[in-house]
């Protein structure tokens, strides 16, 4: 495929090679950061940047954060200012539907009919809420949060006295909950497993915020199997398989993404629970890129094949197709981080953790602030830091040098991160070049 | 309002001047004129990517730092005590029309 492209160059020369853009489906994060990065990176050609939603591309972490907040404006921070695209000369076509790809021809063409001819194609499609499939999920007053008329929405519907059920204890569900606990709603979290955030992080950092949101009247029930929402005309009731019903005037599911992968699979790019890319971020198809939430990629960093849904991730890797259309290398590999902001207190993480990595709880969580240590074969490979950021970003270097750690140093807050690490005979990541944090 | 005009010196020790329009942070008007700073968090001071060395002079006059933004800068290459900010954490002022800013080295 790869040696196939520059013959096809050659020959698409004569066609439209030679004029076409570089097009971008999708203007989340990923999508725009990569037609900043071009510009930045000195690409001169076109840049078409096609946006299924229609208001100028804005930061979705502020969606279940700021925004709902009483008395927050409606507007969202936005990427870039419209002006941006004039001066940098990136054409944004807004409310484009992309139909389908012919890589053949390397078009693509859009729902009103038109066809756009590519140099490089770069997908930013993203991902979506996971939708909730039992009876009565598509009753009025069921919510989703992903885009921002999805948070417009939701914070119209959280005033005062409102019964609010949450549908999964993770990121979005639980900023979601700590916000409507502070406009003064009634909030219930059900959650399957049995305790929150179970896929991100360990029992302590659980436990903490489970405490942190009891104290603001967020009530838990774990082992909730949600089988059916009921309601006339809106959603009135949650039941679960053991036959619990709880009132619910709004009801949000924060059960995860999916990623918008149907038109790379269509286009007979390889997927498996997202768009397969190699360290460039190239696709199967030696023309196209894919970046951001809808990626499945190896880790750089210990080998694993993961998805990451995370801003710091969506950046990198259009760095990485920035830098690859030009011709220019590549930043080092980065360790991946991601934050969640819960009733003003802050938990950021370094490094993807794994289940069965030994836990090393640095400091007392009863003070508030404290850090989670997760070790694999002795070596860090992620650190939760809860309201207090002085071991992220030593964190992110010793992840990044794999570096061999003292459990008993490390619980010891006292002791800064990096004396806490031990001589090394076999460095881990040696090829490996710090993280830019 | 009119703009500030900013003056930058890069990791590689070129100057930049540019523009700095009042509804930006320091961060934003160095990010969009092409400046490597990365930005990660969009400008949360939660990364550390944006930051800056500003003169002794100029530090002195702006708030306090947030507990947040000092946690990333102690453990920031090079960081100065009265020099070191968030360039995300400053936001247009009159009194910063005109100063220079050394971007940081990553680290």
């Amino acid at each position: 495929m790869r040696e196939q492209t520059a013959i096809q160059d050659h020959m698409a020369h004569f066609a439209s090679a030679a004029t076409a853009p570089v097009v971008i489906v999708g203007a989340g994060h990923s999508g725009v950061a990569v037609a900043a990065g071009l510009r930045a990176r000195g690409w001169k050609g076109g840049i078409l940047l096609l946006d299924a939603e229609k208001e100028t591309p804005y930061e979705r972490p502020p969606l279940s954060k700021e925004l709902l907040k009483a008395g927050a404006p409606d507007e969202s921070a936005v990427l870039r200012k419209e002006k941006f695209y004039q001066d940098k000369r990136i054409q944004r076509v807004a409310g484009a539907a992309v139909e389908s790809v012919d890589r053949q021809g390397r078009t693509v063409l859009l729902s009103d009919g038109s066809r756009h001819a590519y140099h490089r194609l770069v997908l930013a499609t993203g991902s979506r809420a996971r939708p909730l499939t039992v009876p009565g999920a598509r009753l009025p007053g069921v919510q989703a949060l992903r885009t921002r008329d999805d948070a417009l929405e939701l914070k119209r519907l959280l005033v005062a006295g409102t019964r609010v059920a949450i549908i999964g204890a993770g990121y979005i569900g639980l900023e979601v909950a700590a916000a409507a606990a502070a406009k003064g709603c009634n909030v219930t979290v059900l959650e399957f497993q049995d305790r929150v955030m179970s896929r991100v992080t360990s029992v302590p950092v659980s436990r903490h915020f489970e405490k942190l949101h009891e104290r603001h009247g967020v009530r838990f029930v774990f082992g909730a199997a949600v089988t059916e929402i009921e309601g006339g005309q809106r959603a009135e009731r949650v039941v679960t398989a053991d036959g619990a019903v709880f009132h619910a005037d709004v009801v949000l599911a924060g059960i995860g993404v999916i990623p918008n992968q149907e038109l790379a699979a269509e286009a007979g790019l390889e997927c498996r629970d997202g768009i397969l890319v190699d360290e460039d971020c190239l696709t199967s198809d030696a023309a196209i890129y894919a970046t951001g939430d809808v990626t499945r990629f190896t880790s750089p960093i210990d080998g694993a094949s993961q998805r990451l849904e995370c801003i710091q991730n969506a950046q990198a890797q259009a760095d990485r197709v920035a830098a690859h259309i030009t011709g220019q290398p590549a930043a080092a590999p980065e360790i991946p981080w991601f934050w969640t902001v819960q009733h003003g207190v802050r938990l950021q993480t370094a490094g993807v953790r794994r289940p069965e990595d030994d836990v090393i709880v640095r400091g007392d969580p009863a003070g508030g602030s404290f850090s989670v240590i997760y070790a694999r074969d002795g070596r860090l490979a992620a650190v939760d830091t809860v309201a207090g950021l002085a071991d992220f970003r030593p964190a992110r270097k010793l992840i990044a040098q794999g570096a061999l750690i003292d459990p008993g140093l490390a619980a010891d807050p006292g002791v800064p991160l990096a004396d806490t690490i031990l001589d090394d005979p076999a460095p881990a990541h040696a090829d490996l070049a710090p993280a830019r944090i | 309002m009119s703009n500030n005009e900013l003056t930058v010196i890069d990791r590689e020790g070129s100057t930049h001047r540019l523009e700095w329009e009042p509804d930006q942070t320091m961060m934003e008007a160095l990010r969009d004129n092409d400046l490597p700073v990365l930005a990660s968090c969009g400008g949360t001071a939660s990364c550390a990517t944006c930051h800056v060395f500003l003169d002794k002079e100029v530090f002195d006059t702006l708030g306090e730092r947030s507990e947040d933004e000092l946690e990333l800068l102690v453990e920031a290459e090079g960081y100065q005590e009265c020099g070191s900010r968030l360039s995300c954490q400053l936001d247009f002022s009159r009194e910063l029309n005109g100063v220079t800013v050394t971007l940081a080295p990553e680290d």
